[in-house]
């Protein structure tokens, strides 16, 4: 980290992942049990699906147990790599996934000139996964993401509407740290990393835990520029 | 008013009551008791005779010595007869026992008159009432085959009674009650008394010549209650001097009798109201769940229960719902009852989590004293989630009557009961899916003399299952009476209270939610989120309304918030927005000043609102208000439904 090769500008930035994969490890299949229903996330998965050719390369960032959407992508006859910050949850997307390749990987790592180079991909899925950062590094995160496609590549996108930064909120029975932005700021954000937003759709999603309030998703479809 | 009569045949004597004559007695007692299944006070021979015909024939068999016997055995007969009335638990009974100790021993007929409405404890007398007649006792026609060659009487059934008397508060017959000393009938200016109570017409021909007729007063401690007129028949010899003092100690314990049986019965009938008071008067009705509730007394006399059941709307249109029993049965259960209920309540209000509601319930109660304990069972249902939260302290377990018509005696880790002490309650979360129904009950529904809990509850749930697989699916308030089952009508050891709620759920479409960190650009980003929001629910007729007051909301919360706020928009029958932030300072209303550069927030939600409040949280506090929709609108289902597309 903080290599002189960092062109994504982390500078002297050390992320700080205290607890996050701690929490998801502990959290496992409950995942699923309080997000079941993901509609939003599968019609997206599905886009990317519609726009590719079969076989293309799939990055899911922050690939939680593999379901739905590894697996949906796998199923669809794309080749798809995983990466999530929790050992736990990478286990379980292998074992969901058989088909696909999944590390264990902080998305830092993935930086140009950073220590992990997983190649180039045609399209980045990363649904609720940014807003695991704080929000200082999402803008860094998001030119990440924009390194590791390929030209014209597309990107899937879905964070909760929220206004706060690193903030620690319930999670399923343990404590994690969000972040998030009002519809238009996220938009902001997304394009000056260099991407085209081609389309957005919001959708109230009420957990099935009393622990988690309802919340406000936002999924975006776009395209790095060139 | 028609007063229809029974006779019920005990030992030798036919005692007639005159039901509705009781009216002091609060209602309670009036049962009827099984001409079938007479008392068990009734395998008890009335006591031995004292004098007159009945005595003689007595003495003569024992051949004792006629000078000393007739005292020994008239305190004999005193020592029985007053055991006897004392037993009675309420007014019928005590009469009862007074007739079945007179007649036939004492005297061949007995009329009891009693004051409508009765005195009662330490009031004030008011003017006298209205005589009537509540209880008539005559012996019945002898069998000559077991008593002797004796005539029959042939006058015992024509003595008659008047049904209701109207003494005037000066006469005679009100002064005499009111002595309380018994007299005989044929005492100088008794005449009118005695035609009074016996119906003028009667009494030339009725009562026999001589001594043959006493009024004994009914005083209790403070008032006149009553009369009890004694009439021996013409094969009798006359009362004596000595049949007074008897039968003015029988009218005394009587008397004492019917005070005790006033005042118990007054006792039963301030609890149960205190009882019914700590209850709620009304549900509320709350959004996405529709509930019903029973609350039966126990059926005997004087026994409170202290169950109670509670529903409290919670932010976020949550709701709470709670059930609880004190353990005993008296007018102290039913006070700690009302305690424990209002600790809920606030504790409720608190936003707390089932499992820290009744750990401070149980702290709380520790301090009502120890001696107190009570089971409850605290159930926090999300409507927008479909999730039940619930956590027990020593209840019987609720039962869920699945969409499908199956039902499940729930799971929920039983805990110990409040005011043990252990304070370890853990909260159990479950699926509540929309069209279910969650019953919850106290343990006079499952739990009885015949019956152990467990089997109990399995009962209900297969009543309830029965009830829910018939061809039309059974309303709430068709469900609690077929959980009630025949404990809805019939004897109850206990009390029961009754608690149903139907989840209807609410469209996550119809609700948005956002978290906001507190900075000075959040009340106009509130606004913005509102703007868009009410448009895309179609509501855009209350957009500049609702900006404003969340804008002046949000701007208070923001001052004071450390950590990030939340907005909350609702639309159900109302639009309802929430404003949750983390200081405990609750804003209250107050008239601004013209230097005051807030405070003036709160007015303006007072006037644009229909309704507004502010709560104190655990975590720190919720300011709301509520709008009705324009017109009536319904909720936005038809334009949200499925995804807001932008």
């Amino acid at each position: 980290m903080g290599s002189p090769a960092d062109r994504v500008g982390y500078g002297n930035m050390r992320p700080d992942r205290t607890g996050q994969a701690e929490a998801f490890d502990a959290i496992g299949d409950l995942y699923d049990e309080a997000f079941p229903h993901k509609e939003g996330q599968v019609a997206s998965a599905e886009w990317l699906i519609r726009s590719l050719p079969a076989e293309s390369r799939v990055l899911d960032l922050g690939c939680g147990t593999g379901l739905p959407t590894a697996h949906q992508l796998a199923e669809a006859g794309l080749e798809v790599v995983g990466v999530d910050l929790s050992d736990g949850m990478v286990a379980l997307a292998q074992q969901h996934v058989p088909a696909g390749v999944f590390h264990q990987a902080d998305i830092a790592d993935l930086r140009p000139g950073g220590p992990r180079d997983l190649g180039r991909f045609d399209a980045v899925a990363a649904f609720f996964a940014l807003l695991m950062l704080p929000r200082a590094e999402i803008p860094l995160a998001l030119q990440t993401v924009h390194h590791l496609l390929l030209p014209g590549g597309l990107f899937a996108l879905s964070m909760v509407e929220a206004d706060v930064d690193d903030f620690s909120i319930p999670f399923i029975g343990k404590t994690i740290r969000v972040s998030g932005y009002l519809r238009d700021e996220l938009r902001e954000v997304v394009e000056a990393a260099g991407f085209e937003i081609i389309e957005e759709s919001a959708y109230t999603y009420a957990p099935a835990s009393v622990d988690v309030p309802p919340e406000v998703q936002i999924f975006l479809r776009c395209r790095r520029h060139t | 008013m028609a007063r229809p009569a029974r006779a019920c045949t005990a030992g030798r004597t036919r005692v007639t009551k005159h039901l509705g004559a009781d009216e002091g007695t609060g209602g309670q007692t009036a049962g009827v008791h099984e001409p079938a299944a007479p008392p068990h006070r009734s395998q008890h021979p009335a006591p031995s005779p004292v004098s007159g015909d009945r005595s003689e024939e007595a003495r003569a068999q024992s051949g004792a010595d006629p000078g000393a016997e007739p005292q020994t055995n008239r305190l004999r007969y005193l020592d029985a007869a007053t055991r006897q009335i004392a037993r009675g638990m309420n007014l019928d009974e005590t009469l009862d026992e007074l007739c079945r100790a007179a007649v036939p021993a004492f005297a061949d007929t007995a009329f009891v008159h009693l004051y409508a409405p009765l005195p009662i404890g330490d009031e004030i007398a008011t003017a006298p009432g209205v005589l009537r007649l509540h209880t008539t006792a005559r012996t019945p026609p002898r069998d000559p085959a077991t008593h002797g060659p004796g005539p029959p009487s042939p006058t015992a059934d024509t003595v008659q009674a008047a049904e209701t008397a109207r003494p005037a508060a000066s006469g005679l017959l009100a002064k005499l009650l009111r002595d309380g000393r018994p007299v005989f009938g044929d005492t100088q200016g008794t005449d009118s008394s005695v035609a009074e109570l016996l119906g003028t017409a009667n009494v030339p021909r009725a009562v026999p010549p001589g001594r043959r007729l006493i009024i004994a007063p009914l005083h209790g401690r403070r008032h006149a209650m009553g009369s009890v007129v004694l009439i021996r028949g013409p094969g009798r010899a006359d009362f004596t001097d000595d049949d007074l003092l008897v039968a003015s100690q029988l009218a005394t314990h009587t008397a004492l009798g019917i005070d005790k049986a006033v005042l118990y019965a007054r006792e039963a009938s301030v609890a149960d109201a205190l009882q019914r008071t700590m209850l709620p008067p009304s549900l509320p009705e709350p959004t996405g769940v529709r509930l019903a509730s029973r609350y039966l007394p126990s059926s005997r006399t004087a026994q409170v229960g202290g169950d109670w059941y509670d529903v409290i709307p919670l932010p976020g249109n949550r709701v709470a719902l709670v059930i609880g029993d004190v353990m005993g049965h008296s007018m102290t259960s039913a006070a700690i009852m009302g305690q424990l209920r209002t600790i809920v309540q606030t504790l409720a209000g608190l936003d707390l989590p089932p499992d820290e509601v009744l750990h401070h319930l149980d702290e709380q109660a520790e301090r009502l004293g120890t001696e107190h304990t009570a089971t409850c069972l605290y159930a926090m249902y999300d409507p927008v989630l479909h999730r039940l939260l619930m956590s027990n302290a020593g209840h019987p377990p609720p039962v869920l009557l699945h969409p499908d018509g199956s039902g499940e005696v729930l799971h929920v880790p039983p805990g110990a009961p409040i005011g043990v002490g252990s304070g370890a309650f853990e909260s159990t979360e479950m699926h509540a899916p929309a069209g279910a129904t969650l019953l919850l009950y106290t343990d006079g529904l499952v739990e009885s003399r015949d019956s152990d809990v467990l089997t109990g509850v399995e009962g209900l749930r297969a009543r309830l299952h029965a009830a829910a697989s018939q061809p039309a699916p059974p309303t709430l308030e068709e469900l609690c009476d077929r959980a009630l089952g025949t404990l809805g009508e019939g004897d109850r050891d206990d009390d029961i209270a009754l608690l149903a709620a139907r989840f209807e759920g609410i469209l996550p479409e119809t609700v948005a939610y956002w978290y906001m960190a507190p900075r000075p650009q959040t009340a106009g980003r509130a606004r913005r989120l509102t703007r868009r929001t009410l448009s895309q629910w179609g509501l855009d007729s209350m957009v500049e309304s609702t900006e404003l007051m969340v804008s002046e909301v949000v701007s208070n919360a923001v001052r004071f918030a450390s950590r990030p706020i939340t907005l909350r928009l609702l639309c159900t029958h109302v639009l309802r927005c929430e404003v949750v932030d983390d200081s405990p300072l609750v804003p209250r209303m107050r008239h601004a000043q013209l230097s005051d550069e807030d405070g003036r927030g709160l007015f303006l939600v007072d006037q644009l609102a229909q309704r507004w409040g502010a709560t104190r949280l655990s975590t720190g506090k919720v300011v709301w208000f509520e709008q009705p929709l324009p017109g009536d609108q319904a909720p936005p289902e038809e334009s949200v439904a499925g995804r807001l597309d932008l």
